[in-house]
């Protein structure tokens, strides 16, 4: 659960950014975040990350990874859950006050994904999507075992062995998923993930962020592509002036 | 199991010195040659004291006695100085037993002495060897209270003005170890901020998959510690090298001048430049990395 409870967020050359957002998103919700340039957007999503901090409010996320509404396990429960990359179970991160400390501790409970992808050319698919559970400190046994399944979750498994410059955009974007789901988070960011690729590939990537959605996670794509958010008709949150101006479950671009 | 080997470090810091090809080699030779500097200067100071102690435990002191005085009065102040406390054994030389000396030592030149002859110019003088150096100075100035005593020559003396010496070479020494050091770091700085910039979209992506500072600047750290190890490793042989050339050409000249051996001051030196290699490295890389320090 991701709350944002009148957040104001003002730089210190005097723009505000954002001005008294409230805002829920539940577990498991598949929301799209759009709005104008420069309506705050980002700036929501350097929140979200904790690159910056709120100058006022609150902002708290719940990870829940118990694979149970509001984290409450039926007792007598046996049923397994996820253990790759975080502990079972509830946290709450206050990131209006969290400590520098913890911050990558949070950030492993998220799986970002960016417009210009951010693979780096020198590393094979399998390497790109193994980093991110190197930086965490996972063993090699857990990466052989794991990285080979989220590659074929986003059907990338035959390229393996292949360097980025010899992938399409697309599927340029699906390792740059592939790596956001590597650490089994509960929390997807997309920021702008069709943005550079053809209608055809963005259709792809977001029937995959769908089917990553049905697996139980909470996923959030901030876009200005209106005919795909018209398409999957979900929730829709609108920014216009740092405010939120419009919110609606499978609600239309505008 | 999490687990963050040291080897991955390694690795990544072996890595980005390679890419840093250029500015990598500056550091390393910066960082040797300020090693190199050093450590000559502590050898040179090194050799100095056991100089110094040498002379100090020769316990010699040298009177030259008024050439007024005749056989009489010369042997009073013998019998005055053996009264004196401290004193382990008096010599007697006269200016004929000087003089032979000096012809002895001058053998090459007969005429130099051999012009004097009639008018022998040296005095008579008394060696004097003393029991506590402790109490040397207490001696020198007892001596000096005896009349007839012209000249006292005391090796204590030699001793103070190589010491002065010594002290300025001390004193060079710190400021050119102060002024490379800071040289040596900067230069450091430089090479590990031109790897961190090369890395920086590395540092972004391992920034939002959760890394913690310290995975993100291990490998410069490292980078650092491997700029540190080849440059005292380079300094060490380049020093030992020199030393031993210096020693060859020593041993002919100044046969005087106790040297010593590069075998007992091999370790110290090793561990010593060691030491301020990798610490240099540390804080270079340190600095450099201290604003990627946030999360």
């Amino acid at each position: 659960m991701i709350e944002f409870r009148d957040v104001k967020k003002t730089y210190p050359n005097g723009t505000v950014a954002l001005d008294g957002v409230n805002l829920k998103i539940a577990d498991g919700e598949f929301v799209f975040i759009v709005g104008e340039s420069g309506a705050g957007k980002t700036t929501l999503m350097k929140l979200l990350l904790r690159e910056e901090k709120v100058t006022s409010g609150r902002l708290i996320v719940r990870v829940n990874r118990t694979g149970f509404p509001g984290g409450q396990v039926p007792s007598g429960n046996t049923a397994e859950i996820p253990r790759v990359g975080t502990k079972p179970g509830v946290t709450e991160y206050d990131l209006s006050k969290i400590s520098n400390f913890k911050v990558p501790y949070y950030r492993r409970e998220l799986g970002v994904v960016f417009q210009d992808f951010r693979l780096f050319p020198n590393k094979t698919v399998f390497e790109n999507v193994a980093f991110a559970m190197q930086v965490i400190g996972e063993s090699n046994r857990v990466i052989k075992r794991r990285v080979p399944a989220i590659l074929n979750i986003v059907n990338l498994t035959e390229k393996f062995n292949c360097y980025p410059s010899q992938l399409s955009g697309g599927e340029q974007q699906r390792v740059a998923l592939a790596r956001a789901l590597a650490n089994n988070p509960q929390i997807i960011i997309a920021d702008e993930p069709t943005g550079n690729i053809d209608p055809k590939m963005s259709l792809e990537i977001m029937n995959l962020l769908v089917k990553i959605h049905k697996r139980g996670k909470t996923v959030i794509v901030v876009t200005h592509e209106k005919d795909l958010v018209d398409y999957f008709r979900q929730r829709v949150i609108k920014i216009s002036d740092g405010r939120v101006v419009s919110d609606g479950v499978g609600g239309m671009f505008g | 199991m999490k687990q963050y080997r040291a080897s991955y470090f390694l690795g990544q810091g072996i890595k980005g010195l390679w890419r840093n090809g250029v500015m990598s080699v500056a550091s390393i030779t910066v960082l040797m040659s300020c090693l190199v500097v050093m450590g000559s200067f502590a050898l040179l100071i090194l050799n100095i004291d056991v100089n110094l102690e040498k002379l100090g435990l020769m316990n010699e002191i040298v009177v030259f006695i008024d050439e007024t005085k005749d056989d009489l009065a010369v042997e009073e102040i013998g019998a005055k100085i053996r009264a004196l406390d401290n004193i382990e054994s008096v010599e007697f030389i006269s200016k004929e037993q000087a003089l032979e000396e000096e012809q002895a030592r001058f053998a090459d030149y007969p005429d130099l002495y051999n012009l004097v002859e009639g008018d022998n110019p040296l005095r008579d003088s008394f060696v004097i060897t003393y029991q506590d150096n402790s109490k040397a100075s207490t001696l020198v100035y007892q001596l000096g209270q005896i009349d007839g005593i012209a000249k006292i020559n005391h090796r204590q003396d030699l001793a103070a003005s190589i010491e002065r010496v010594k002290s300025g070479i001390s004193l060079v020494l710190v400021w050119f170890m102060a002024i490379l050091f800071v040289v040596s770091i900067f230069v450091i700085i430089n090479t590990i901020k031109l790897a961190v910039h090369a890395r920086r979209q590395e540092i972004t992506v391992m920034r939002y998959v959760g890394a913690t500072n310290w995975f993100v600047i291990l490998p410069f750290i490292f980078e650092g510690i491997i700029i540190g190890v080849l440059a005292s490793g380079l300094a060490y042989l380049i020093e030992w090298y020199m030393y031993r050339y210096v020693i060859s050409m020593m041993t002919g000249s100044f046969s005087f001048v106790t040297i010593l051996a590069f075998e007992e001051i091999a370790l110290p030196l090793g561990l010593a430049f060691l030491g301020i290699g990798i610490v240099t490295g540390i804080i270079g890389s340190t600095i450099s990395t201290n604003r990627y320090l946030k999360a």
